[in-house]
């Protein structure tokens, strides 16, 4: 008995080892997987994300006047497992280390991560396409040249066209 | 003297967990026990087969909570198997470091309920602060305190750094010297010791007979640990002591878990010394064929088989698993009769159960 009385009375001086959280700091490491953050300057619209998402968290759809792509990501959905953002090509998806999820019931339904990817049109034939992001290309080819650079405005079609020219 | 049948349960008996026994009484004696299962059900072999092969991953880490890497990880081993895949060497390290991460936490857990259980609350207070150690690594190193997430398909999604290789090697010495004290305490302190010593026995040979796993079989003196009798990841390159009791009690149940404890730390220091470099995942995403596969690994609790069938689709056609809970709550038919009715919640939890994992 008199071992574990030595341990309680250290304990006892140590002072409480609990976080004084929500009214002061708590311990948040580096690399803490909080809530999702979407760029949609990056993403290419490959929709893993969609895909390998388990809760259904992630949406990628066409808006109705079909000039781009809605990204919607639920965060009462979500479950923070960071698999969007590990088979994510361009890392578009980061989870951050925000894990503040407190909300009100109103937002419930609002309380999304939103991105809308905007059509752009091919250089040569005009067609919608989705936009090819820099970190795409910087993953495909490493160094960008003046070639590729131009490629990247075009359609699938014209591409191929070029490409065989 | 009258004989009744007292419920216990299905509220929360050990964990907070809904199991429901019917216990028959002589006075304050045990003499019988039946176990209705299907409390907890909550149809997960149904939603596994809705789901494709990487939702899974998710899916199956929320099976169980305190053995939540095994079921990703004996998953991934399965899925491997089918589709003949070898993952990279280090990526082999990282998953062992993983689960052996899990399993420190997950044993101290049990042995706080224990304290908890006899009414020794400030013990239970100090492991559990203990194990705070251990739930502040995996903050750290995963980004969350339970559910790691550290397997995928083909390999593991983390890497180690020097910067978090000092930090685990760090975190992992502050946690020897509290946990030789706690052992001391679970094997010599007088209350201890006078609630578990003799309670809830299990003979060798009714384990042998009941086929019980993990550290249930080892505090009766089978040695039937995975890891050693049919050795995955990189377990065949590590030297693994498996700590064996024959008090078959109670108390010899709780020192196999907390000598595991200590085992789990010289595993994950020997991994650390030998981790090879090199890629975490292989640089694809597979194709899964046509086939079927059986995988098993050591969860904290014992024995975890997982059996896969897939059909070439990315969903899988059949998933089935049997985990060490299943095997050992049967042999709480040996471990109860002849004891008194509040010693009940001490040895249910000296089989550590997880009904969710059981009922799914």
């Amino acid at each position: 008995m008199a071992s574990f009385l030595k341990i309680a009375l250290r304990n006892l001086f140590k002072g409480p080892t609990t976080d004084p959280y929500p009214f002061g700091e708590t311990f948040v490491p580096k690399g803490l997987r909080g809530k999702a953050k979407y760029n949609a300057a990056a993403c290419i619209a490959c929709r893993m994300c969609e895909y390998v998402c388990a809760g259904g968290a992630i949406q990628i759809r066409e808006v109705a006047d079909k000039s781009g792509l809605e990204f919607i990501l639920w965060h009462n959905t979500c479950t923070f497992c960071g698999l969007c953002e590990y088979y994510c090509p361009t890392k578009a998806i980061r989870l951050t280390e925000d894990y503040h999820t407190a909300h009100r019931q109103e937002d419930k339904y609002r309380y999304v991560e939103k991105g809308f990817i905007k059509y752009v049109n091919c250089a040569e034939c005009g067609t919608p396409m989705v936009p090819i992001s820099p970190e795409l290309l910087q993953r495909a080819y490493r160094q960008v040249n003046r070639e590729i650079e131009r490629l990247r405005h075009l359609c699938p079609k014209c591409r191929q066209k070029r490409a065989l020219r | 003297m009258s004989t009744y049948t007292i419920p216990v349960g299905p509220l929360h008996v050990a964990l907070e967990e809904p199991m429901y026994f019917q216990v028959q009484v002589e006075g304050e004696t045990i003499v019988g026990l039946e176990i209705t299962a299907g409390h907890v059900h909550r149809g997960l072999e149904y939603l596994a087969m809705k789901r494709n092969i990487y939702q899974n991953l998710t899916l199956l880490e929320r099976l169980c909570s305190l053995c939540s890497n095994n079921h990703p990880f004996t998953y991934c081993m399965a899925l491997e198997k089918i589709a003949g895949i070898k993952i990279p060497e280090r990526a082999e390290y990282l998953r062992v470091i993983a689960d052996e991460i899990k399993r420190i936490a997950s044993n101290l857990f049990n042995i706080a309920m224990l304290a908890h259980i006899i009414g020794f609350d400030s013990l239970f207070m100090h492991v559990m602060e203990v194990r705070e150690i251990v739930q502040d690594t995996k903050e750290t190193i995963y980004g969350n305190r339970m559910d790691l997430a550290a397997n995928c398909i083909g390999g593991v999604k983390y890497d180690l750094s020097d910067e978090k290789i000092k930090y685990l090697i760090k975190q992992l010495d502050k946690l020897k010297k509290p946990l030789e004290e706690i052992i001391d305490i679970y094997m010599n302190n007088k209350f201890v010791r006078a609630r578990t010593e003799g309670v809830g026995i299990l003979p060798k040979d009714e384990a042998l007979r009941y086929g019980v796993v993990g550290p249930v079989a080892r505090g009766s003196g089978v040695n039937n640990d995975v890891r050693v009798k049919s050795p995955y990841a990189a377990y065949d390159r590590l030297k693994v002591n498996v700590p064996l009791e024959t008090g078959c009690d109670v108390r010899a149940r709780a020192i196999v878990r907390l000598r595991e404890i200590q085992e789990a730390i010289n595993i994950i220091q020997q991994c650390l010394k030998d981790l090879p470099d090199g890629p975490t995942c292989i640089d694809y995403l597979p194709e899964i064929p046509a086939g079927e596969a059986v995988a098993k690994s050591e969860a904290p609790r014992g024995e975890l088989i997982y059996y896969l069938r897939t059909n070439g689709s990315d969903i899988p056609e059949r998933i089935k698993w049997r985990v060490p809970t299943y095997m050992n709550w049967e042999a709480l038919k040996v471990m109860m009769p002849g004891n008194k009715v509040a010693d009940i919640p001490l040895i249910i939890n000296s089989i550590d159960p997880c009904i969710s994992c059981t009922e799914r």
